[in-house]
C-alpha cells in the first residue's frame, strides 16, 4: 500500500516537473516573440497551468505557477525584482481563481471560461499591485485598465481553446496507452 | 561637501547654458574648498589649527561667510554659532554614536561666538580660545547657492534654479511665464505620497529648510540629530523643521538652524523682527507661519 | 479547426462570460477617452522628463530630440499630434490630432500629453527643500 503511495507521489513529482519545464520553455519561447504592442503578453505558459490545474489538481497547479515563475525570474537575473513580484501575485491569483472556481461549480465554464477567468484575475491583481507599488497615479492605471482587460479576454479565450485541444489530445493519448 | 547640487538654467542655446552651469559648479568647487571642515587644507582647517595661537590670512569669500554666521549669531541670540565644531564632532551621526554627557560639558565652553573675530582691513580671522573648532556646516550650503547664482548671472543666464542639498535659490521665471514652484519636505514623510507638504513659488528668493530627520538617529528612544543648542550641547527639542525665505541663501541656511534651536514662538518672533518669511513645524506637528507668507504657500490636504 | 470545433469547447457560460468581457472591457476604452479632461497644457516629455510645457492656444510647430531621432509635434487650432517621428512603426503619427489623453513614440521615447495647469502644478515641484 506504502509503495503504490510513494510510486504515485513520486509520478506527481515527475510530472510537476515536467509540467514546469514546459511552462518554463514556452514562457521563454514566448519572450523571443517581437512585440508591437508593449503591454500584450500571450500568457503561453498559462495553457500548461489551465491544463494541470485540470488535469491534476490546483495543488500541482500551484506548484507548476510557483516554479515557472520564479525559475523565469532566476534565469533573466530578475528575481524578487518588481518583475517578479507582478509575475507571482497575478500568477498565484489567477490560478487559485481558477482552481477556486472548478472545485465550486466544476461543470459551469470549461476550458475557455477558466481560461478568461484566469486572465482577468492575473490582470486585476497586477493592475493593482502595480499600483500600490510601482505607480501611485490612478489615473494612469484607469486609464490602461479596459485596454489591458480586453487584450486579456483575446489571449485568454485563445488560450483557452489550445488548452482545451491539448487535454482532449492528452486524454486521447492516456486511453490509447490504457488500452 | 558630499551633497547633491542641482543647477537648472533657462537659456535659448544650450551651449551657454551648458558654459554657465559649468562655471557655477566650479565656482561652488572653489568654495567648497575653502570651508570644508573634513579638509585639511582647507582655511577653515586652518583656522581651527590656529585657535588660541594665531590670526589666519583668509580669501574675501572666507570673510564674508564668517561676517555673515557672526551676523546670525547676533541676531538669533547665539542660538546659530559657527563655532558649535567642538561639540558636534563628539556625535557620530554614521556610527550612530551619542556622547557622554561629561564629554558635552567638558567641551561646551569651547562653543562661543564671541571668541571668532574677524578683521577685514588685515583679511584674518582668528580664533580665540584653543581647542575651538568653527564648523560652516549651517551656512555653507546657502552661501554656495548665492554665489553660484552670481555666477549663473554673470554668465547672462536671466532665469534659473540652484538647489545644494535643499538650499534653494531661484531667479527669474519659467518658460511659462511661472515663478519657480519649491515642495516644502514633510518632516514625518511616511512614503512617495505625503512627501511634501506645502509648494511655494520663489522667483529672486532663497529657501532653506533644517530639520530633525536629516542627520540622525535613535538611542534608547530618543532621537539624536545635528540641530544642537550650543548652550546645551544637545539637539534642539521643539521643532520638526524649519523652512526660511528671504533674499539671501547664506541666511535662509544659518537662520534656518538658528530658528530651529530658538523654537517656535521665539522663531516666529525673530522672523517678523527680521522681515523673513517662514514655516516652521513643531514638536508636536502644528504648522507654525509668519503672517505674510500665508497667501503665497499652499499647504497640501493630508488625508 | 472548424467552427463547430469551437463551438464544442465552449460551454454557454463560456460564451456569456465572453461576451460580457468583451462589451464591458470595449465600453470601457470608449468611456475612458470621452471623460478625460480637455486640457490647456500641451506637456512634451522626453525619457520621462518634461522638455515642453506648451499652451494649447497657441499655433506652433516643436521639433524634440529622442533617442533616435527628431519627433516633430505640432499644435494647431487646439489640437496636437505628432507629424513625423523616426520610429518603424509610426504609430504614433497613425493616431492623428488629439484634444485630450496623450500620444506615445515609444521607440523615440516621446510622449505627448494634455493636462491642465492645476495638475501640472500640483504634480510636479522645481526643486525640494528640506
Amino acid at each position: 500500500m506504502s509503495q503504490t503511495r510513494e510510486l504515485m507521489q513520486s509520478q506527481d513529482k515527475y510530472r510537476i516537473a515536467l509540467l514546469s519545464a514546459y511552462a518554463l520553455a514556452l514562457h521563454g519561447f514566448e519572450s523571443l516573440l517581437p512585440t508591437p504592442i508593449p503591454w500584450l503578453r500571450l500568457g503561453l505558459a498559462n495553457i500548461i497551468t489551465l491544463t494541470t490545474l485540470i488535469l491534476y489538481g490546483i495543488r500541482a497547479a500551484l506548484m507548476v505557477t510557483l516554479i515557472r515563475v520564479v525559475l523565469a525570474s532566476l534565469f533573466t537575473g530578475t528575481f524578487l525584482g518588481p518583475a517578479f513580484i507582478l509575475s507571482l501575485g497575478g500568477g498565484v491569483i489567477s490560478t487559485l481563481s481558477m482552481g477556486i472556481v472548478l472545485s465550486l461549480m466544476p461543470r459551469l465554464f470549461g476550458p475557455v471560461g477558466l481560461s478568461l477567468i484566469g486572465a482577468l484575475f492575473h490582470n486585476s491583481a497586477q493592475l493593482f499591485l502595480a499600483y500600490i507599488l510601482f505607480i501611485q497615479r490612478i489615473e494612469a492605471i484607469l486609464l490602461i485598465t479596459p485596454v489591458i482587460i480586453f487584450l486579456g479576454t483575446l489571449t485568454g479565450s485563445v488560450n483557452g481553446i489550445v488548452s482545451d485541444m491539448l487535454i482532449k489530445n492528452l486524454k486521447k493519448t492516456d486511453e490509447k496507452i490504457q488500452n | 561637501m558630499d551633497t547633491l547640487v542641482t543647477i537648472t538654467v533657462v537659456s535659448s542655446s544650450k551651449d551657454s547654458a551648458e558654459k554657465a552651469i559649468d562655471t557655477a559648479f566650479s565656482e561652488i568647487e572653489k568654495l567648497e574648498k575653502l570651508f570644508d571642515f573634513f579638509s585639511p587644507d582647507s582655511e577653515i582647517s586652518l583656522i581651527n589649527k590656529n585657535a588660541g595661537i594665531s590670526e589666519v590670512k583668509v580669501s574675501q569669500d572666507t570673510l564674508d561667510i564668517l561676517d555673515k554666521a557672526l551676523y546670525v549669531s547676533e541676531k538669533t541670540e547665539g542660538a546659530f554659532d559657527a563655532t558649535i565644531g567642538a561639540v558636534i564632532t563628539l556625535y557620530d551621526f554614521y556610527k550612530k554614536v551619542n556622547p557622554e554627557d561629561s564629554s558635552i560639558k567638558k567641551n561646551l565652553s569651547l562653543v562661543n561666538y564671541r571668541y571668532l573675530t574677524i578683521d577685514r582691513n588685515k583679511s584674518t580671522a582668528f580664533l580665540k580660545k584653543r581647542g575651538m573648532y568653527i564648523d560652516l556646516g549651517g551656512i555653507s550650503k546657502g552661501y554656495a547657492a548665492d554665489n553660484a547664482v552670481e555666477t549663473l548671472k554673470r554668465n547672462r543666464i536671466h532665469s534659473g534654479l540652484v538647489s545644494v542639498a535643499g538650499d534653494i535659490k531661484a531667479f527669474g521665471l519659467k518658460p511659462d511665464g511661472k515663478p519657480w514652484k519649491i515642495g516644502i519636505r514633510n518632516p514625518r514623510a511616511k512614503g512617495q505620497e505625503d512627501d511634501i507638504m506645502a509648494t511655494i513659488e520663489l522667483t529672486d528668493m532663497a529657501i532653506s529648510t533644517s530639520g530633525d530627520y536629516e542627520r540622525s538617529f535613535i538611542n534608547d528612544g530618543k532621537r539624536y540629530h545635528h540641530l544642537l543648542n550650543p548652550r546645551t550641547g544637545y539637539p534642539a527639542e521643539g521643532c520638526q523643521s524649519v523652512s526660511i525665505i528671504t533674499k539671501e541663501g547664506a541666511f535662509t541656511d544659518a537662520f534656518a538652524t538658528g530658528i530651529f534651536i530658538l523654537g517656535p514662538e521665539k522663531g516666529i518672533k525673530t522672523l517678523e523682527k527680521m522681515g523673513f518669511d517662514g514655516v516652521i513645524v513643531d514638536s508636536q506637528g502644528k504648522v507654525h507661519t509668519t503672517p505674510h507668507i500665508r497667501g503665497k504657500v499652499e499647504f497640501k490636504r493630508s488625508s | 479547426m472548424n467552427l463547430k470545433g469551437l463551438l464544442n469547447s465552449t460551454t454557454i457560460a463560456d460564451r456569456i462570460l465572453l461576451f460580457i468581457l468583451i462589451l464591458l472591457s470595449l465600453s470601457g476604452i470608449f468611456f475612458i477617452k470621452e471623460v478625460l479632461p480637455k486640457g490647456q497644457i500641451v506637456r512634451i516629455e522626453i525619457n520621462g522628463h518634461p522638455v515642453y510645457l506648451l499652451p494649447i492656444e497657441k499655433d506652433r510647430i516643436v521639433s524634440v530630440n529622442g533617442s533616435e531621432g527628431n519627433t516633430i509635434v505640432e499644435i494647431k487650432n487646439h489640437k496636437v499630434r505628432i507629424t513625423e517621428s523616426p520610429c518603424d512603426n509610426k504609430l504614433c503619427i497613425q493616431q492623428g490630432w488629439i484634444e485630450k489623453g496623450s500620444i506615445v513614440c515609444l521607440p523615440n521615447r516621446v510622449v505627448v500629453i494634455i493636462g491642465t495647469p492645476e495638475d501640472e502644478s500640483n504634480k510636479r515641484v522645481d526643486a525640494i527643500t528640506g
